[in-house]
């Protein structure tokens, strides 16, 4: 189950951030996100070990906690897509299409001419979306 | 890489694995010692070190100097190869300390280190942690605080003389008797014989028969040393010749102060620091120097040489080789079955896996690496097959040392210790303290290569589960992630909040703070906002456990305005703040409070110099439309705005002539918006201005005191109150009270009365919040530039320009007010209105002029109407007394009043106004009074009284004309007037229509009686009636008699019921007529000929309607309709 995707500016401002749990543990996934970036900016400030994946936009991922799994996602804008998640065996392909998926909405949700860009997120379709995304996620990837 | 025995890692192995002493000794030594504060063991720990003149290590280097020659010890391999041991350290234990350590005892050892450094590192505490950048230069030289080096060696030591590894098992015994003691020989023998002995050496981990030594303890105050010489040489006979005399505290003359005390070191609690010592002289330090180096030398390292020979030629015989190699491998293979995982009891020192431990550990501590190694390598293989997997680990674990100290293969060194440290991990708790040991271990060796990462891995590996140890590990982590290239600040971050939270848990409220504190750097910027709240809230909760209840404020104030945070957890940061801030038991004054939050872009300033507002609103309007309504009004003189101030500079100091300026008694006035950016409700008391006034006498000086107040209040938390004091008796303040709801914004409009004159300067604004703390905004700290309503010309000066005054004498102030103006009417609506214009001053004011900004709507009646009745006076007299319209009204739209007019503070003055509903809309009115002050000392001449009034207009009557040419006369025309009711209720009395012009007359084609029964226009309804139109001129017809009196007022038909008495109006008189030029000159059309003709329509509304409505005044509608042209209709030949 996906618990967290969340949106980071190229300045690692948290743009948009999600929790999909019951439980009040914001504060923790919050935690979590920031601390991912670390592992993204290493893995673009590193051109070794991004040279023959140049152009790819998916980071894989980023390191596994006690309980978690945290997948990146890069923009070319260097805006990044964090994705926690409980699931402890996930196939790449699920977290590539979500990822795509997720990239889309983010699209749709920034070329609105009322967003300001590098503020947060505030459409309400663009959550509506999220969600849709990762409600499906869950489905395809228990199917 | 340097030489790895010099890295931090080698010195601590250098420092931790080493031979132990053990020593046994009789309680009447420990009381001789105790006279110099030391026991047995802390006096002689100092000579335990032995270093090569040439090594490093400056510790000794002072003792080598004093009397010391090079102490290199030589030492030869078991193969006879000769070197030279660089530092050469003994460890000395008391037998009864050779155990494994009590965990528990351990515990609360490391707690107390920690507890200590938390109260040295107090200081630190309250100053601010330096910004990040800084940071990578703070730690950059191994400045890491001091007491982790000492914790993780108390960490290192609780894994201590476990029975796996031998180098923790004494290498020799010093037996040690008093001279005093009562037959010193059996004491000597009963010393080893007792039961005391550890049980290592009782239960065959180690192999009893140890090297011993006897030295006697001879106290040179007790006497001259011939008995102690006497048993020493009985000693000799019976012992041996391992037997020394030792004569301490041979000090004569009272206590001895030692520079550099040596024993400092070697004690725990520095409390006594400098008495250490205090009997023994020079000749005892020499001497007890002497006899450590020779039990090293001579005693201590030939034994481990001779016992590493001699395992050696045993384990080559045994083990290595093919052979053996095959026969092991066999045999290990028959042992397989019994083998179980009690591992303690299956190795005694006789063992072959146990002699080549000890074999390796020897040939290690004697820095024989390579030998060590190659043992280490036979003996894992045995243990791993055994299963044995404790002595497995270890082995690991000096294997991957050896590699280390070798500096050999990194990538084995490090295997080893990783599979030493899973190991110890898997057999469970037995395993965890020797598991933190190889970690920390191991930790190092990754620092050493500057591999920060993996080292920090390693030490979140190794936090454990009890708290406070994990705590320290994890803020090592945080700094080896800072420490790593490029620094990980967002793990770094992290790791210290999570040790700051297994701080606090297990109650080290200063360490926490501490590292949230560090980690407050990483998260400074506003974007992480839950991270920051958390930080800082609970920053400030332990501040305010601690007592330190300022700093716990100023923490727990930047979670106050948390908009982002749900409901609850400001409800918590709310009243927690509250409750922290009670109790420190003062009221707190906090400079830029954020809640609520004030809304500096919603800052308007509105204030009245020469220009006045009869009602706060009035101040809104844009200022260009009072600019160009006065254009004509002001006098050219001083066209520009502060030209008069220019005039009167010597009032007024240069400085200030760009300044704004407000008037002595009248009340300078700030709107802002402020809001409660929370969802709960939230109090806000007693919001006033801050404001600052000097008085003009000692302008300059008061000035520069002021400023310089400010500057200090800048820099304060707390704020005196004297300046409010100091200028209550010249300043009034309103303040306001009100509650803000969730999310709620308020208009907030505060003012301020000046009573003297001088400069006066806002400052900001300052209230109460929960009637705990005050708040201050202070307005320019915002250094955006602002317009105020007032500076919008000026838009370039900035804010804190537009908030300071120059406050000149009190001036007359017209108040103004037009009664009774409807805010809401139909069109065509004609009221009389009065104009109402009071002073309140003493001073009297003249030559007033008035402007309006829409003369079709407002127009200003002669004095004598103003009591008139309405409509009455507009109706046609019966002797006519037409007088002249005043044209000039018309050219000229100032009104000025008569010459003699002037307003004293007695008596209001009256004046009549006309207002005509020219158009539906919504219309917002205008007017502009100018007065001019009479008393000519005043700095300010005149002032401009501005009114402003928003007026509904809703449609009434829609009424249109057509003119048609007569069919049977050519000097007449056919008039056709529809009218529709567009109102939805209202209902209208058409009364009379009036064509305008002298040469027109017209009359009623037929009664209107016949068209409209009723007499009355309801809602909706439409009328049409045709009028005959007559040009009298064209068709030379004499005058008739209203056009002998050579007057243009056109012609009336009554459109009443036939034979009605009601009065007609005059529609050629004031202010009607007026009206009617303003609608000619609106509703000019570019082409103008004599051809047209103007209609007007006067309608009523409905007596009916009149009664019902309650207090509407009798309503009468003009509706104009000018340039009224002939329809060009084709015409018809006949």
């Amino acid at each position: 189950m996906i618990v967290c995707v969340a949106v980071v500016g190229h300045q690692n401002n948290p743009l948009y951030i999600q929790s999909f749990t019951d439980a009040d543990d914001a504060l923790k996934l919050h935690h979590i996100v920031h601390c991912s970036l670390d592992v993204v900016d290493e893995r673009v400030n590193n051109p070794k070990k991004s040279g023959p994946t140049l152009n790819e936009t998916f980071l894989g991922l980023l390191y596994p906690t006690e309980n978690y799994k945290v997948y990146g996602y890069l923009t070319n804008t260097k805006v990044k897509f964090i994705l926690v998640t409980t699931d402890l065996d996930v196939r790449d392909a699920d977290v590539r299409n979500f990822f795509r998926r997720f990239h889309a909405a983010y699209v749709d949700a920034v070329s609105n001419p009322f967003h300001v860009p590098g503020k947060k997120i505030t459409s309400k379709t663009f959550a509506e979306t999220v969600s849709t995304i990762v409600k499906s996620f869950g489905l395809s990837s228990a199917g | 890489m340097a030489d790895p025995a010099k890295t931090p890692l080698g010195k601590m192995l250098l420092d931790e694995i080493n031979p132990v002493v053990m020593v046994l000794d009789t309680p009447l030594v420990e009381e001789t010692c105790r006279k110099n504060g030391l026991s047995f063991v802390e006096m002689l720990s100092p000579f335990c070190v032995f270093n090569n003149i040439d090594g490093e290590g400056f510790e000794m280097a002072k003792f080598e100097t004093v009397g010391f020659d090079s102490v290199a010890v030589p030492v030869r391999t078991a193969s006879d190869q000769p070197y030279r041991l660089q530092k050469f350290r003994l460890r000395l234990f008391y037998a009864s300390d050779i155990r494994q350590p009590n965990l528990e005892v351990a515990r609360e050892r490391l707690k107390q280190v920690i507890t200590q450094a938390g109260e040295n590192g107090d200081s630190e505490l309250c100053s601010d942690p330096p910004p990040i950048e800084n940071l990578d230069a703070r730690f950059e030289s191994e400045n890491l605080p001091s007491w982790f080096a000492f914790f993780n060696k108390e960490l290192v030591r609780s894994a201590s003389f476990s029975d796996h590894e031998a180098f923790d098992h004494p290498v020799a015994c010093l037996l040690v008797v008093s001279s005093k003691d009562e037959q010193p020989i059996n004491q000597f023998v009963d010393l080893f014989n007792t039961n005391k002995l550890p049980s290592l050496l009782n239960d065959g981990a180690m192999d009893p028969k140890i090297l011993n030594y006897y030295l006697l303890v001879h106290d040179n105050q007790d006497g001259t040393t011939d008995k102690a010489t006497k048993i020493l040489t009985e000693m000799r006979s019976t012992f041996g010749s391992d037997c020394q005399l030792l004569c301490i505290n041979s000090s004569e003359d009272g206590p001895v102060e030692h520079q550099d005390n040596p024993w400092v070191r070697y004690k725990s609690e520095t409390s006594s620091g400098q008495n250490l010592g205090s009997f023994l002289n020079v000749n005892d330090i020499n001497e007890m120097r002497d006899i450590m180096q020779e039990l090293s030398t001579k005693q201590i390292i030939p034994c481990m040489e001779q016992k590493i020979r001699v395992l050696n030629q045993q384990v080559s015989a045994t083990r290595k080789g093919f052979k053996n190699q095959i026969k092991s491998l066999w045999w290990r293979k028959g042992k397989d079955e019994i083998a179980d995982s009690s591992n303690g009891s299956m190795y005694t020192f006789s063992s072959v896996e146990s002699q080549i431990r000890v074999l390796g550990d020897y040939a290690f501590m004697l820095r024989d690496y390579e030998l060590a190694l190659s043992n280490y390598r036979l003996i894992s293989t045995d243990y791993k097959l055994d299963k044995a997997w404790k002595r497995y680990a270890g082995v690991q674990e000096m294997m991957g040392l050896s590699y280390f100290l070798l500096d050999q293969s990194r990538k084995e060194a490090e295997y080893c210790l990783e599979n030493a440290f899973t190991t110890y991990l898997k057999i469970g708790p037995s395993g965890q303290q020797n598991a933190t040991r190889c970690g920390l271990w191991w930790v190092e060796m990754l620092k050493t290569r500057y591999q920060f990462r993996e080292a920090a891995s390693v030490y979140f590996r190794i936090c454990g589960e009890e708290p406070l140890h994990s705590a320290v590990m994890l803020e090592q982590a945080s700094y080896c992630y800072l420490l790593s290239t490029p620094p990980m600040l967002h793990k770094y971050g992290f790791h210290l909040v999570l040790s700051g939270e297994r701080y606090k848990k297990s109650d080290q409220i200063k360490h926490a703070i501490r590292t949230y504190k560090n980690a407050i750097s990483v998260y400074k910027e506003a974007t992480w906002s839950h991270i920051k709240d958390h930080i800082y809230f609970n920053i400030g909760q332990w501040y305010a456990y601690l007592g330190r209840y300022d700093l716990a404020v100023s923490h727990v104030l930047e979670v106050l305005a948390c908009s982002h945070q749900s409901k609850t957890s400001q409800d918590i940061f709310l009243r927690q703040f509250l409750q922290i801030v009670q109790k420190t038991g003062r009221i707190f004054e906090v400079p830029k409070l954020q809640l609520p939050e004030i809304k500096i872009s919603s800052l308007r300033v509105i204030f009245e110099d020469h220009r006045t507002y009869a009602t706060p609103a009035v101040a809104s309007v844009k200022e260009s439309i009072w600019r160009s309504l006065e254009e004509d009004l002001i006098p050219s003189l001083s066209t520009g705005r502060t030209n008069w101030l220019e005039l009167h500079s010597k009032l007024v100091a240069k400085t200030y002539k760009e300044s704004n300026v407000c008037v002595a008694g009248e009340a300078v006035r700030v709107d802002f918006e402020i809001k409660n950016p929370l969802q709960i409700p939230i109090s806000v008391s007693s919001v006033s201005l801050i404001c600052e006034l000097a008085a003009s006498s000692d302008e300059t000086q008061t000035d520069a005191n002021s400023q310089a107040g400010k500057l200090q209040n800048d820099n304060e938390l707390t704020m005196t109150t004297s300046r409010e004091s100091d200028n209550n008796s010249f300043l009034t303040l309103s303040k306001v009270d009100f509650s803000l709801g969730g999310g709620e914004v308020v208009m907030v409009q505060l003012t301020v009365t000046p009573r003297i004159e001088g400069i006066l300067q806002i400052v900001g604004v300052r209230w109460n919040l929960s009637s705990a703390v005050v708040g201050f905004h202070n307005f320019e700290s915002n250094p955006r530039r602002k317009k105020s309503a007032k500076g919008r010309q000026r838009g370039n000066r900035s804010l804190s320009d537009n908030l300071k005054f120059v406050v000149i004498k009190s001036l007359p102030k017209l108040e103004g007010f037009i009664q009774p103006l409807p805010t809401s009417t139909y069109a065509g609506d004609v009221r009389h209105l009065v104009l109402e214009l009071r002073n309140q001053s003493e001073c009297t004011v003249k030559n007033l002029k008035l402007k309006v900004s829409h003369p079709r709507f407002l127009n200003v009646g002669s004095q004598e109407s103003l009591d008139a009745d309405f409509p009455a006076c507009l109706e046609k007299r019966t002797e006519h007394h037409y007088v002249q319209p005043d044209h000039n009204n018309i050219s000229q739209p100032v009104f000025i009043f008569p010459e003699d007019t002037i307003i004293t503070a007695e008596t209001p003055l009256l004046w009549p106004l006309w207002f005509r509903a020219a158009v539906p809309g919504n219309i917002s009115l205008y007017l502009t009074i100018y007065y001019e002050i009479e008393d000519s000392s005043s700095s300010m001449r005149y002032r401009t009284l501005r009114m402003h009034h928003n007026v509904q207009v809703l449609p009434s009557l829609g009424i249109s004309f057509q003119v048609s040419p007569c069919p049977s006369k050519l000097e007449e025309f056919l008039v056709q007037m529809d009218v529709v009711n567009r109102t939805s209720t209202k209902s209208f009395q058409v009364h009379q229509l009036a064509s305008v012009g002298e040469q027109w007359e017209i009359s009623l084609l037929e009664p209107v009686d016949t068209i409209l029964p009723s007499q009355c226009l309801v809602a909706g309804q439409s009328l049409s009636c045709f009028f005959m139109l007559k040009n009298q001129r064209k068709s030379g017809i004499s005058e008739n008699k209203t056009s002998s009196t050579s007057v243009p007022l056109g012609s009336v038909v009554r459109l009443g019921p036939e034979g009605s008495t009601e009065p007609l109006f005059d529609t050629s008189s004031s202010p009607l007529v007026d009206f009617h030029r303003n609608e000619r000159l609106h509703q000019e059309i570019s082409h103008q000929g004599d051809s047209t003709v103007d209609f007007i329509l006067i309608s009523r509304s409905l007596k009916s309607d009149l009664d019902s409505g309650t207090s509407d005044p009798p309503q009468l509608f003009s509706h104009h309709s000018c340039h009224c042209r002939q329809v060009p209709v084709p015409k018809l030949k006949i």
